[in-house]
């Protein structure tokens, strides 16, 4: 039965579907409906949990963590300064390899302040060993969440949902939510093998010398690496329960056929979708949904850019004084192609900047026109508006 | 290969395959110390190692412990003047353990309850050793050498035994049947072949006893008393201190019955004679002394040598002491005295550097008096064995007694120049027995000494709290009439009192300071008593040498030595 | 030297009558502090506990992977979420309706500095965790800098004395009144010195429901310039001039005191330090901070009435006595 949900209350109920025993969170825009979501659902005694207003993102991470190593299922959710504020808790969790999982309700990162969509805040995280996933609707979003908390606890690493903040957690959409016998039927109960039980008193966070620092961070990228086939695993098994999937590691959605791909990540996707069928005129491309970020799918992307010419790779963040963030990895993965197409790296939507359907013709435009495109360029920047100087 | 799991997650305690005693440079070692008390104690009692036995409620072992140095506690308990007290470290901190009072209370307890001592019964064919005399010195040579499995012919020539603890030691201070009980159960040991009335040079010969016996102990004691005069004047009426104290203590009277006395003297006969007089009835006793009231800032050659507590009860009981005076004349009308004049005497260390007595001219006093009692001290009667004698003291090694030039003879107690005490003849008694089974043995006696106290600075102060000492109730001056005991000795709840208070002196308390103060959880508790005779053990595989154990061991038991 | 194994001492460690919660063979210097506090705390607080450790010395000299010096269940985090961890902890065995206490470990710099917000907040939600702050008075893990708990006057690394400065400018922060005003159920402080004391204490905040906060004084040889072997007597001095005040609270009220029998002058205390020792310089700077270091703890024992008045004001206890047989009265 599909239900009319704001993202984030559809988040937060089915977060306490996958019955959490600890969620910590501090306020934060965009994120702040999520948790308010789940602490009524505790307080009207819907929901089992012990639910932790920490002083910080800081203490959210580290409460999470402290309850998934005590043995209980844990959950947070943040976005933008919030993520920076925890990035050392987050490295530390992956590093100690404990299976949570947090919502990442994606936002800029401040100087200056803003408050709304991009990717910036996520990106900065890539190299935390995280699980990243992101979402491209709200369904997905719901859908990803039931399965991260698997993936999570079978891979023994932490899962990020990155959902773009307020394009899709403010925003209201038809949706399917699953029921609980759904979730308890796909989701066992939280076991974690390395936890902390004073009847097995292990200790947890050690001092780790340069002579075994390299194996564990060599286990740790096996680890991510060896999670794809989870990641799709848990999507098939998902698909069997509530006839709904995501695409695994990555979607390839549009026309197959076409000369053209576009890489995205979230829910930039949609708009355009919507362009390219509302224009018969436009040239096609083939959409290319990445979802899982990290780990990062090279070889089935190599499969999905087969008879590509050209590829845009479009992002909501970047690296400043380098250009994409996704784009260099993915044409890192591309070179071993026998005829890899051509990468083009743009960025677009920062800070929340409306990406309206004439995006598609333009980024069409700059890859297939006259104009011999920049490499890389956010591709929706008024220069106008600069001095000259900084155009 | 070790593999690494998830998230580099350790095993509990693994710590322990990294051997950190590697690091230390200096290991600490349990080391047992003389506790002073034990170190100043004439008769060679560890009072340190009783009261812990005190304190932990074990009386009968405590006892026993005592007795292991001591058979006549009950007695020595009474009449010793304690320099374990004088030298407890605890005078430093508040006040001494009251030793004396603990040591009074087990012996006393000792014959209310029977125990008996820890002694062997010695075999049928046990070696034989000969004790002549029967004082304390004789009485302790004869124990020991019953515990080093001995049979001991003991020979007295008086009816009873004890000595001088018998014949000159008031009852006030010593009351009779505290000593008859415990001669009793010292002479009802199996093995010791008591024989009264029966003199050396008279009844038996030296050489019949040496024929007979392995080794040989003499305790004659000093019995002869020294001529005195004072400028070639002798009263006609003159006895000796010693004669009138033994008079007294056997029959309870005097003879006379004078007004005035003066005592020349400063040793225990002289004092108790002195309080003796004074319960008499005598109204001026006076006693003349070449030296001072002991004290503690008084030097041991300057002091008399009586006990301090002894000469201060002489004073509460109205004798006048004169200190650093002798006697230059006596003033006599016919044989009789009426007087005498005294002059300022002081030692003084001569251009050879030997003490010597100075007298000062123009000090001279006259003292009136209708009595003069030398107290000047007895010489060894040597009948039997006057060749051993030698200016009317045994020539002995100072340790262990034996008698100079002469193999397999021993002796000790008051016939030897520097002892003087009751406490040192069970000392003398009790080495000379030992070096007596080592003579036996054939083995070689090493020179020996009191072992080195540990000192006051050694110790952790830190882990004791000011407590007043138990004092023992005393008569007061004006109802010390009869015979009746000065001392009432202690109650058994102020006799663990003084051994909760005790510092233990260089021995392991128990306390637990060093397991719960090691970081290293390298000191490993015991459950009785380790082999060191502590309660812990050092684990070397891990301790690293800080020190912490052995800074802070209260009583000193712990040291730290290099590697 | 007497080395006959009378006793297996593998098997006499194993029977040792107190929970070993800090194994033999971690790496703390000799005569650490921080390591005997460790010790003493974990072996009052028993098997059933698990513990969040933050960042320092603590965490780095008892788990060098792949060994552990621990025998409780134990993480260590980052060095200033150690009240968050266990606050997570917590609210896990909570809703599991599980016993097994919570505790936190961390230096100083965990308590008074980064860590502080953290505790903080675990504090204001009253999680029912003993947060320990073992206080050495400096950072010893990085190489010794000034933190908030550096007492005035001292050298540090980056308080070092020299022509325009005395060593620390800033007073060591009053982090148990700070903890006070949290009202908590229970806050004490407690030294190595005092061990039975310092025991007591660890049991009495874990039957306490609700945050409770526990100060120990914990004297770094290495920091601090000391010998070793003094450590407990550098501690016992701290509290017996007055400098470390050894004090309980419930709910912001102080309710106990270790009462001092002959204060000593603060100097016995610095003189042994070597982190004071610019103090006995002959000169007015150096005569100056010394008074005013012993204001600081004359200040202290009017505050605390640390010389009471009464025929029991100077009754520790026991916690400054030792007695044959040891621990039976502990």
């Amino acid at each position: 039965m599909a239900l009319a949900l704001e993202g984030s209350q559809a988040l937060a109920r089915t977060v306490a579907l996958c019955r959490p025993q600890v969620v910590a969170a501090y306020p934060i825009t965009p994120q702040t409906h999520i948790v308010e979501g789940i602490a009524k659902l505790v307080a009207d005694g819907k929901l089992a949990c012990e639910m932790v207003s920490v002083e910080s993102e800081h203490s959210a991470a580290s409460v999470a963590l402290g309850a998934a190593v005590a043995g209980s299922r844990a959950y947070t959710a943040s976005a933008s300064q919030g993520i920076l504020l925890m990035a050392e808790v987050l490295y530390d969790i992956a590093g100690l390899r404990i299976p949570l999982v947090m919502t990442c309700a994606n936002r800029a990162l401040s100087g200056p302040l803003n408050i709304w969509n991009d990717q910036q805040d996520s990106m900065s995280m890539r190299d935390s060993g995280w699980i990243q996933l992101y979402c491209a609707t709200n369904q997905e979003a719901v859908d990803t969440t039931v399965q991260a908390f698997r993936i999570a606890e079978r891979c023994e690493l932490p899962v990020m949902v990155c959902v773009d903040g307020f394009t899709l957690t403010h925003t209201l959409e038809p949706l399917e939510l699953p029921t609980a016998e759904q979730v308890d039927g796909f989701l066992p109960t939280y076991s974690f093998r390395h936890g902390l039980d004073p009847s097995d008193p292990r200790s947890l966070g050690t001092l780790v010398g340069p002579e075994h620092f390299t194996e564990v961070r060599h286990a740790h990228h096996q680890a991510l690496m060896q999670a794809q086939a989870e990641i799709e695993q848990a999507d098939a098994d998902w698909a069997a329960v509530v006839g709904r999937h995501c695409g695994g590691l990555l979607e390839v959605r549009g026309d197959p056929d076409a000369r053209l791909g576009i890489l995205t990540l979230g829910s930039v996707l949609g708009t355009l979708e919507d362009a390219m069928d509302a224009d018969p005129e436009l040239p096609r491309a083939r959409f290319i949904k990445l979802r899982s970020y990290r780990p990062f799918p090279a070889e089935a992307l190599r499969k999905a850019c087969e008879g590509l010419d050209h590829l845009i790779v479009l992002e909501r963040a970047l690296s400043p004084g380098s250009g994409g963030i996704v784009g260099p990895e993915v044409l890192t993965a591309l070179v071993e192609m026998a005829e890899p197409p051509r990468v083009h790296n743009y960025a677009a939507g920062l800070g929340g900047r409306d990406l309206a359907l004439d995006l598609y013709a333009k980024l069409t435009q700059a890859v297939l026109g006259a104009e011999r495109p920049r490499e890389f360029a956010i591709i929706d920047a008024d220069l106008e508006m600069l001095p000259e100087s900084d155009r | 290969m070790i593999q690494i799991p998830p998230g580099a997650f350790a095993r509990p305690g693994t710590s322990l395959e990294f051997k950190t005693g590697t690091w230390r440079v200096e290991r600490p070692v349990h080391h047992r110390r003389a506790a002073p008390c034990h170190s100043a104690c004439p008769a060679g009692e560890d009072a340190q190692a009783y009261l812990a036995k005190v304190e932990l409620g074990d009386m009968r072992g405590a006892w026993e412990t005592l007795v292991s140095a001591n058979p006549l506690p009950a007695i020595t308990g009474r009449v010793c003047h304690h320099p374990c007290e004088s030298a407890c470290n605890r005078a430093h901190y508040d006040e001494s353990i009251t030793i004396h009072g603990v040591e009074r209370f087990l012996g006393d307890e000792a014959l209310r309850q029977g125990w008996s001592y820890p002694v062997p019964i010695p075999s049928a064919d046990a070696p034989r050793m000969a004790v002549v005399g029967s004082g304390p010195a004789g009485l302790a040579a004869a124990y020991h050498l019953l515990r080093g499995g001995c049979r001991v012919t003991l020979i007295e020539a008086m009816p009873a035994a004890g000595g001088t603890v018998r014949t000159a030691i008031p009852h006030y201070r010593l009351p009779p049947e505290i000593l008859e009980q415990e001669l009793d159960h010292l002479l009802a040991l199996p093995g010791i072949d008591f024989r009264p009335r029966t003199r050396l040079g008279r009844d038996v010969s030296l050489e019949e006893l040496r024929a007979d016996h392995e080794a040989l102990f003499l305790g004659p004691g000093r019995r002869k008393g020294r001529e005195w005069s004072a400028d070639f004047a002798v009263p006609g009426n003159l006895r000796t201190g010693l004669q009138l104290l033994e008079a007294w203590v056997a029959g309870g009277a005097l003879p006379e019955q004078p007004r005035s006395v003066a005592i020349v003297g400063g040793g225990n006969t002289a004092v108790d004679l002195a309080r003796v007089l004074r319960r008499e009835g005598v109204e001026h006793v006076h006693l003349i002394s070449h030296q001072r009231v002991p004290a503690p800032d008084v030097p041991a050659d300057d002091a008399m040598r009586a006990t301090y507590r002894e000469v201060s009860q002489a004073l509460e009981e109205g004798v006048t002491i004169h200190e650093h005076r002798g006697v230059r004349r006596l003033i006599l009308r016919g044989e009789r005295v009426v007087g005498m004049e005294l002059v300022h005497m002081k030692k003084l260390v001569d251009a050879n550097g030997r003490l010597r007595r100075v007298a000062f001219e123009g000090t001279e006093t006259v003292l009136h008096v209708d009595q003069v009692i030398p107290a000047i001290g007895q010489d060894v009667d040597g009948l039997g064995f006057e060749s051993l004698v030698r200016r009317g003291y045994m020539e002995v090694e100072p340790w262990w007694g034996s008698v100079k030039g002469e193999s397999g003879i021993f002796s000790g107690g008051d016939a030897r120049s520097d002892h003087g005490t009751v406490s040192e003849a069970v000392g003398d008694g009790r080495r000379a027995a030992i070096a007596m089974l080592r003579y036996r043995g054939g083995k070689t006696l090493e020179p020996g000494a009191p072992p080195e106290p540990i000192p006051y600075s050694d110790l952790n102060l830190s882990y004791f709290e000011p407590a007043p000492a138990s004092k023992e109730p005393v008569l007061p001056p004006e109802q010390r009439l009869g015979l009746e005991e000065i001392e009432g000795g202690l109650q058994a709840n102020a006799v663990r009192h003084e051994a909760h208070r005790c510092l233990s002196c260089g021995d392991c308390l128990a306390c637990d300071n060093c397991w719960t103060l090691c970081p290293d959880q390298s000191v490993l508790k015991t459950r009785e008593v380790a082999a060191d005779g502590s309660h812990y053990v050092f684990d070397y595989d891990y301790c690293k040498g800080c020190g912490i154990c052995a800074h802070e061991c209260p009583t000193g038991y712990i040291r730290m030595v290099p590697e | 030297m007497n080395e006959q194994p009378l006793h297996h001492l593998d098997t006499l460690r194993a029977r040792q009558p107190r929970f070993r919660g800090l194994e033999s063979g971690h790496r703390a210097c000799q005569g650490c502090g921080e390591a005997l506090a460790a010790r003493l705390t974990t072996e009052a607080a028993g098997p059933d506990v698990i513990v969040a450790n933050a960042t320092g010395c603590l965490e780095v000299f008892t788990t060098p992977w792949p060994q552990s010096a621990w025998r409780l269940p134990w993480i260590h985090s980052v060095f200033g979420n150690v009240a968050a961890v266990a606050a997570g902890m917590e609210a896990a065995l909570k809703q599991q309706g599980r016993a097994t206490q919570v505790l936190a470990f961390a230096g100083d710099g965990g308590t008074f500095d980064i860590g502080f917000q953290a505790l903080s907040g675990m504090m204001e939600r009253g999680h029912d965790v003993l947060f320990v702050c073992f206080d050495n008075e400096a950072y010893m893990n990085t190489g010794v800098q000034r933190s908030g708990s550096t007492p005035h006057a001292a050298m540090t690394t980056t308080s070092p004395p020299g022509e325009l400065r005395m060593g620390k400018r800033h007073m060591k922060k009053d982090i148990l009144s700070i903890i006070a005003a949290h009202h908590i159920p229970y806050a004490a402080t407690a030294s190595v010195a005092y061990p039975s004391d310092l025991r007591k204490k660890v049991r009495r905040a874990m039957d306490t429901e609700g945050a409770s906060f526990l100060q120990i004084h914990s004297p770094c040889p290495l920091g601090w310039g000391h010998d070793g072997a003094k450590t407990i007597e550098v501690a016992r001095l701290a509290v017996q001039t007055g400098l470390f005040p050894i004090i309980e609270m419930e709910r912001g009220e102080l309710i106990g005191t270790l009462p001092i029998r002959e204060p000593r002058p603060v100097s016995d205390y610095l003189k042994l330090q070597n982190r004071f020792r610019h103090l006995f310089a002959s000169d007015y700077r150096a005569r100056k901070e010394l008074e005013h270091l012993q204001a600081i703890a004359n200040r202290n024992i009017e505050r605390f009435e640390l010389r009471g008045v009464g025929p029991e004001s100077y009754d520790t206890e026991g916690a400054d006595t030792v007695h044959r047989g040891g621990d039976r009265w502990a």
